[in-house]
């Protein structure tokens, strides 16, 4: 297909990543021309979600391809073309691990269809009943589609900015989510389930009748937050609050690990906000306040990126970029795109990993540790299929393990296998981070055949720090209409990358509303007969 | 408010420029608007018809310009119940895309999407796609083939009245893609944020 792309835009975007799309979503929407353009052929970058088989490459190979093709343009004086790209964001300390075989051993094989018929085992798989399931890498790479692991995976509180964003400028059309049906966290021992509402509180048969009264007037007193009641902890942390409040420890549990997701070092303001967010995004969609995109984290950037599209962005992945032009007052001027062509712009903006080294240099970099595991069970076993949160705390409570497991109805993998995603901050390494949370939670390798050991067998495991560049000032190198992209933070949701795309935009773009609500097809759409109506909004 | 029995989605694919967003409103709107650039603003249409006495609202999905460069998202083709792959008959490189866009289609659709290649712009006099090379290509693919005129609204009609009734047979015998269990309606553990019946509902 040789489109050409046009000469000249008011916003080129490169990269596809959360921030970058939400601000080409938003600069779309109030008439500006916008080129969002990827080196990469898949949306998303360091928010992607991909298939087995994709992730199984990008363990190995460079997360950002640094793009170095030589350009032939011509230069103006006193303009320099600048090398897109840099290697400061790589995903570090990256291992991958099998403990499946890669075939069925030969006395198994006689049950199997021999060759590639698909399709016969796709049905098998299907049909998989209560029977334990042998798994293979092969097994598991044929259903490799149906996998859409997410390299930063997110889960968005029901009344959470991302939600009250996604309905006021009605992207919500284009993707779906699924409630989390369950919050856990790991007390005495073992899993528990956090009561998240009313009844909830009501039915736990671990709670007592006192625990109950006490957990319910302190969820009251801060929800209401009187000054008077935290008038004494404003520099103490919540667990002191909490410990003052003479609560049990199942109480205390509860409310500072889950409900407000937080560790014994959280300042108490700090857990009073969190508890607020929490009960207010209860009662609105499910059971929990929590809810995850169908088919992955990987879908949040493309419904924005889709909107753009729909108000006359153009989307161009898979390019080779040639580097950026700057003129001699440091002022972003273009874009080469192939080898020749400049496409001009008055505002660049970019994903951090995009961006020309010299404009990152000082940016500091703290790391996330990840651990992504394929497993053939639930960690806590039900009759019903539940996408589970869990908050661990580790090392004593003095931080906090996030875990989302996610089964075959989120559209993340086939059926019979189950995706968990842990994260925390990074100490040691991602290993060392979460090994703790990984030996309570799974099977351990070491087989110990005297026991039967309920847990789920971890098929495959991806650990890997990610970088947060979320605190860093990333206007410090950066000319002035230039913009640089946070990647993923270690936040349960993407709040914080909204607001950080809010500011981006509104630096552009004073005074001008952030994505305002875009029509609905049907105020569009005529009746039989009757005249179009294209209501002038 | 809505008076309907199924709610199907359609989602349309193909090269630039043969004739998507023409066969979408000649279908929904009974227009023909000529030599006009990219659609913006308009993101679906949705036309309700009548099969068997029962009314089906379709929601049909445009590619938004995002084909041009090969960069529709993966979510565009998400819950499709239906997915309409165009090419331009009097122009070989659009059919000649096929192969490439039916890879996109196995990699991010549901493998029970029905799927439907239509062969546009029959008004035209410059043909250098035969119709039987079109049909030997769905045959082998398995999918069904349509000639259209968008322009002279031939065979328009009678493309999306059987997507309708198609659709609606496989609803009834249960076969559509998974993610519809029970008829048209999203699974109640699912949450569709927009509705306006889910939201407001806690102060």
């Amino acid at each position: 297909m040789d489109y050409e792309l046009p000469t000249e835009f008011d916003i080129i975007i490169v990269g596809t990543g959360i921030v970058e799309s939400i601000v080409s979503a938003a600069a779309s929407r109030i008439g500006k021309t916008v080129l969002h353009i990827d080196s990469q052929d898949y949306y998303g970058g360091f928010w992607a979600s991909f298939n087995l088989e994709q992730i199984d490459k990008l363990c190995e190979r460079n997360q950002n391809a640094n793009v170095d093709i030589s350009a032939d343009v011509q230069l103006n004086e006193g303009e320099r073309l600048i090398q897109i790209g840099n290697n400061n964001f790589d995903l570090k300390n990256t291992s991958q691990k099998w403990s499946i075989p890669e075939k069925l051993e030969l006395k198994d094989v006689s049950e199997n269809v021999e060759g590639d018929n698909c399709d016969v085992t796709e049905t098998e798989a299907d049909n998989g009943t209560g029977t334990e399931e042998v798994w293979t890498q092969e097994k598991l790479m044929r259903e490799s589609r149906k996998f859409n692991i997410d390299i930063a995976p997110k889960i968005q509180f029901a009344r959470g900015d991302f939600v009250e964003l996604l309905i006021s400028s009605n992207i919500a059309r284009y993707s779906e989510y699924r409630s989390v049906s369950r919050v856990l966290t790991w007390l005495n021992g073992e899993l528990e389930v956090v009561p998240c509402s009313r009844s909830d509180v009501f039915s736990n048969p671990k709670v007592s009748v006192i625990e109950k009264r006490m957990l319910m007037k302190l969820l009251g007193a801060c929800m209401d937050s009187e000054e008077n009641e935290f008038k004494d902890y404003k520099i103490k942390t919540f667990h002191t609050y909490l410990n003052d409040k003479r609560l049990t420890d199942n109480v205390i549990h509860y409310v500072l690990y889950a409900i407000a997701m937080s560790t014994v070092d959280t300042p108490c303001s700090e857990g009073v906000e969190n508890i607020k967010r929490f009960l207010n995004s209860l009662g609105r969609f499910g059971k929990t306040p929590f809810l995850y995109s169908m088919y992955g984290s990987g879908e949040l950037s493309q419904a924005f990126c889709r909107l753009s599209a729909v108000f006359g962005g153009v989307y161009a992945l898979n390019q080779n970029l040639g580097g950026f032009v700057f003129d001699a007052e440091n002022k972003f001027k273009g874009l080469v795109c192939g080898k020749q062509q400049v496409i001009k712009a008055s505002h660049l903006v970019m994903g951090i990993e995009k961006s020309p080294e010299e404009f990152v240099k000082s940016v500091e970099v703290s790391y996330i540790s990840r651990g992504i595991f394929i497993t053939n069970g639930s960690v806590k076993g039900s009759e019903k299929e539940h996408l589970t949160l869990l908050f661990y705390p580790l090392k004593g409570g003095r931080e906090l393990c996030n875990v989302i497991e996610l089964g075959t109805l989120t559209g993340t993998c086939p059926k019979g296998i189950y995706i968990v995603h842990m994260f925390t901050k990074q100490i040691n390494t991602p290993k060392e981070d979460l090994e703790e949370c990984v030996s309570k939670l799974f099977q351990s390798e070491k087989e110990d055949s005297d026991v039967k050991d309920a847990r789920p067998q971890v098929l495959w495991s991806f650990y890997y720090s990610a970088p947060d560049t979320n605190t860093a000032n990333l206007r410090k190198d950066v000319p002035e209409n230039a913009f640089l992209c946070p990647g993923p933070d270690c936040d349960l949701d993407i709040d914080y990358s909204i607001k950080k795309a809010k500011e981006i935009f509104n630096s552009m773009y004073p005074d001008v509303e952030f994505l305002p609500r875009a029509p609905d097809p049907e105020e569009i759409i005529i009746g039989d007969g009757s005249d179009e109506q294209i209501p002038k909004k | 408010m809505d008076d309907y029995k199924f709610l199907f989605k359609v989602v349309l694919v193909g090269n630039a420029g043969v004739g998507k967003t023409c066969l979408v409103r000649r279908f929904t709107q009974g227009l023909f608007p000529p030599g006009q650039g990219a659609t913006i603003g308009v993101d679906f249409m949705i036309k309700t018809v009548e099969v068997e006495g029962e009314k089906v609202k379709l929601q049909i999905w445009d590619t938004a310009g995002q084909e041009r460069f090969r960069s529709i998202t993966q979510s565009y083709y998400r819950s499709a119940h239906a997915l309409i792959l165009v090419y331009d008959i009097s122009c070989q490189p659009t059919f000649d895309c096929l192969p490439d866009w039916l890879r996109e289609i196995e990699e991010y659709a549901s493998s029970k999407v029905l799927r439907i290649l239509v062969g546009n712009k029959i008004d035209r006099d410059d043909r250098e796609i035969p119709t039987h090379v079109g049909e030997d290509f769905a045959a082998r693919h398995n999918m069904y083939f349509l000639e259209t005129s968008a322009k002279e609204a031939d065979n328009v009609e009678k493309l999306f009245m059987q997507i309708a009734e198609d659709l609606m047979e496989q609803a009834r015998s249960k076969d559509l893609p998974r993610y519809d269990t029970s008829t048209a309606n999203i699974d109640s553990r699912t949450s569709t944020i927009g509705d306006s019946s889910c939201c407001g509902k806690l102060i």
